[in-house]
């Protein structure tokens, strides 16, 4: 059984390269379902693959810009996929999460810079502002939670997002720090993600041209669920409309 | 996307090389935007007619091909997931098999009882894209790492569209020693050039 399965192993080349006869690729196919770790190989080595396609690129016929632009508009496209893109991009996040070794001095930051923040604008506003001294008092509680924990992240686009996290309060605060800065008609718009892939707005991260952004807290997280940043129109919309630049599990 | 701040970190689509980055493009023409398939037809025309004609060879059917492909990545955009893979490898995965399938199709049809000839793998009398002249450079130094059968396997059956039972009878090895050369060679090649997948 072990040597089949270690057989079936060596595939992974040729199905890459679409090398396999029919029955064998169905039969790999099903194989791949279950075998995460010919799954990951085969990834890679179709990354590869596309390397010696970029080396063969040639400048087609000039023609054949103006036919494929003028029967793009008449060519139905798929819809989504049921499961969505958000549900499963949680992927890359697992995939990352265990290489963010810069993230952890950044995050520590992040949550320093977070605190300051946090008593700065409580001692100043402790008599005018009862509306944000609110979420300051949520805010503290979440940092101050016995199971709090600090998560951080690369988001893709560059920055480092960092979430301090109790899931007996259930919710979160997050700053971002170095976030490629977006031009006015854009934001950054905060996700909680259920494991079944809905999405929840919780909020906008404010602008900071000075690095760090001020703490947002999400509230209702459930463990299992994810945090999510996505690119949204100003303003912000009511379900992502962008893949996302980072997501982060609120695992227990 | 475009690739993570740190060197340690590239992103996916780290095989985009410049411009607008592919995966968000991809995204907008997920929702029918034309002037983004614009863009994503100029990153993409070139390595997509490349490779479909190195498989082909003949400049029409290749032509033909290229379009169906382009269109297809018009129609499935959707359909890619930044999770499994960049947008690149996405693209030259639909681009390999339509090519795969065209000559597949074609060897059933009419040369069912041929012989195999091969030899797909030579010089072409069309332009390369100045773009991707590092991408080719590196290729042909990895593939010079490779030993002799490694190298030949993984040509003919990327390059050539061959199946690797096709593969063995034209080299003359055992099935099973072609399947492993494949995996070893393209294993080789993902460490020479860096694969970060």
């Amino acid at each position: 059984m072990s040597s089949q399965r270690h057989e079936l192993h060596l595939l992974t080349g040729s199905y890459a390269l679409d090398a396999l006869t029919d029955a064998e690729e169905t039969g790999f196919a099903k194989h791949l379902a279950r075998c995460p770790a010919c799954a990951e190989e085969v990834r890679g080595l179709r990354e590869t693959a596309a390397r010696l396609a970029m080396a063969t690129a040639v400048t087609p016929p000039p023609r054949l810009r103006q036919q494929v632009l003028s029967a793009a508009p008449r060519v139905r496209q798929l819809p989504p996929p049921a499961r969505g893109a958000l549900s499963r991009a949680g992927q890359r996040t697992v995939r990352r999460l265990p290489l963010a070794k810069a993230g952890i001095t950044a995050g520590m930051l992040a949550l320093a810079a977070a605190v300051v923040f946090l008593l700065f604008t409580q001692a100043s506003t402790r008599n005018q502002l009862q509306q944000a001294q609110a979420s300051n008092r949520a805010i503290a509680a979440v940092l101050t939670a016995p199971d709090a924990r600090i998560e951080s992240a690369s988001a893709s686009a560059g920055g480092t997002v960092t979430a301090v996290l109790s899931l007996q309060q259930r919710e979160a605060v997050i700053t971002a720090a170095g976030m490629t800065a977006l031009p006015g008609s854009k934001v950054y718009q905060l996700w909680v993600i259920t494991p079944a892939g809905a999405a929840r707005s919780a909020g906008l991260l404010p602008a900071s041209p000075a690095g760090s952004t001020p703490p947002v807290l999400a509230a209702g997280i459930l463990p299992g669920d994810r945090l999510g940043i996505t690119v949204e129109p100003a303003g912000g919309t009511a379900q992502p409309t962008t893949v996302p630049v980072v997501l982060m599990r609120a695992s227990a | 996307m475009k690739s993570a701040a740190t060197p340690e970190q590239p992103g996916p689509d780290h095989a985009d090389g410049g411009g607008q980055d592919l995966a968000s493009l991809l995204a907008r023409v997920s929702r029918g935007d034309q002037a983004a398939f614009e863009a994503v037809y100029d990153q993409l025309a070139g390595p997509v007619y490349g490779l479909v004609r190195k498989v082909l060879r003949d400049p029409a059917q290749s032509e033909e091909v290229a379009q169906e492909v382009l269109l297809e990545v018009w129609r499935t955009a959707s359909r890619f997931d930044p999770a499994r893979g960049s947008a690149v490898a996405w693209a030259m995965t639909i681009t390999h098999r339509r090519a795969v399938d065209r000559v597949r199709s074609e060897n059933a049809a009419t040369a069912r009882e041929q012989k195999l000839t091969p030899g797909p793998v030579t010089g072409d009398d069309v332009a390369e894209l100045v773009e991707t002249a590092l991408d080719r450079q590196r290729v042909r130094r990895c593939l010079g790492g490779l030993t002799a059968l490694q190298a030949e396997s993984v040509k003919l059956a990327y390059y050539g569209g061959y199946t690797y039972p096709q593969v063995a009878e034209v080299l003359g090895v055992a099935l099973g020693t072609v399947k492993t050369r494949i995996r070893d060679g393209l294993i080789r090649l993902r460490d020479c050039m860096e694969v970060t997948w």
